[in-house]
């Protein structure tokens, strides 16, 4: 099996009913491993089925192949639907590369740094918060 | 004698075309050293750029996963042949041996692509953009072929210049990727 992590960590964010986790993918998303790293951010998704912000950091990620960007797809269509949102971050060349051919940037920003990733995934926390409560003022945390 | 043996050997890959012959197990832990193997000869063998030795890298994983997963049952084999024409072009060919799950004619598998290459085709599952949206997308040819004693050959090739630009334009084209605009 082709040498690959998925490393989750909770972004705070101070807003009562909002999930926002940092999703660290290392080394190459292949044939041989993708269905079974898959699980860890379908996992993420079900206990979180409304109001997930994922920012998947792509830094350390090497090469993803099609089925993998049919999961980032799948995922994509699940969390909107929760009225959730997903970013990219620091997307090597040839990654870059993949999802702009199959026209997955067009459905998710990709940022080149970590902070304008987490800053825009905050930004639309906030804007939800101001929805959801309008009369509240919001408090979000950088991580 | 050696200079004869001097000219020969400076004249592959310079001039004459280059065929490498790989046979895999149908096993996708394979496939990983298939790609490392791509990226090496487009670096080292071919004019194409860095950004193609990465696309040539997913263009053989996708053929060779496609040949594992419908064509070659498992305890088979999937060939994968490189054939480098210098300054002109790479061909990559994928054979199976159409033992496995799916049983397609090249004429199903060409109308599959060409209905998912179309615009307005939405793709709902995990699978099947490999083929339509990164195989056909990065290559000029792309073209499936039944084999005599069963299985399909899919082959690919890229030339180094755009052939649509080659006549009108091709004093522009300086470099094998983009376009130099003078």
């Amino acid at each position: 099996m082709t040498q690959a992590n998925i490393i989750v960590e909770d972004i705070p964010a101070t807003v009562q009913g909002i999930s926002a986790k940092l999703i660290r993918i290392q080394g190459q998303l292949d044939e041989s491993n993708v269905d079974e790293k898959a699980k860890i951010i379908y996992q993420v998704i079900e206990q979180n089925p409304k109001n997930l912000y994922l920012l998947f950091d792509f830094e350390q990620l090497e090469y993803m192949n099609s089925k993998s960007i049919g999961y980032l797809t799948d995922w994509y269509g699940k969390i909107a639907e929760g009225q959730g949102k997903i970013v990219i971050a620091k997307p090597k060349s040839n990654i870059l590369d993949i999802l702009q051919v199959v026209g997955l940037t067009q459905l998710i920003n990709c940022y080149q740094t970590l902070d304008e990733a987490k800053f825009s995934l905050l930004q639309d926390v906030v804007e939800k918060n101001n929805t959801l409560a309008p009369n509240v003022t919001s408090s979000v945390q950088q991580a | 004698m050696e200079q004869e043996q001097a000219k020969q050997s400076t004249s592959i890959g310079e001039t004459q075309p280059i065929r490498i012959t790989i046979t895999l197990p149908t096993n996708a832990y394979f496939i990983s050293g298939i790609r490392d193997f791509t990226l090496g000869l487009i670096r080292n063998m071919t004019e194409f750029s860095e950004q193609w030795a990465f696309r040539f890298q997913s263009v053989v994983d996708e053929l060779c996963n496609n040949a594992i997963e419908h064509g070659s049952a498992p305890g088979k084999d999937i060939k994968i042949t490189f054939i480098n024409n210098p300054h002109e072009s790479i061909e990559i060919i994928v054979e199976d041996t159409g033992t496995g799950k799916v049983k397609l004619s090249a004429k199903e598998l060409q109308a599959i692509v060409n209905e998912r290459r179309n615009p307005g085709y939405v793709h709902i599952g995990i699978r099947g953009r490999g083929l339509s949206k990164i195989v056909a997308e990065w290559t000029d040819e792309l073209v499936f072929t039944d084999l005599p004693g069963g299985g399909i050959q899919a082959r690919i090739k890229k030339y180094l210049q755009d052939p649509r630009l080659k006549n009108e334009m091709s004093q522009y084209l300086e470099s094998p990727t983009h376009l130099v605009l003078q």
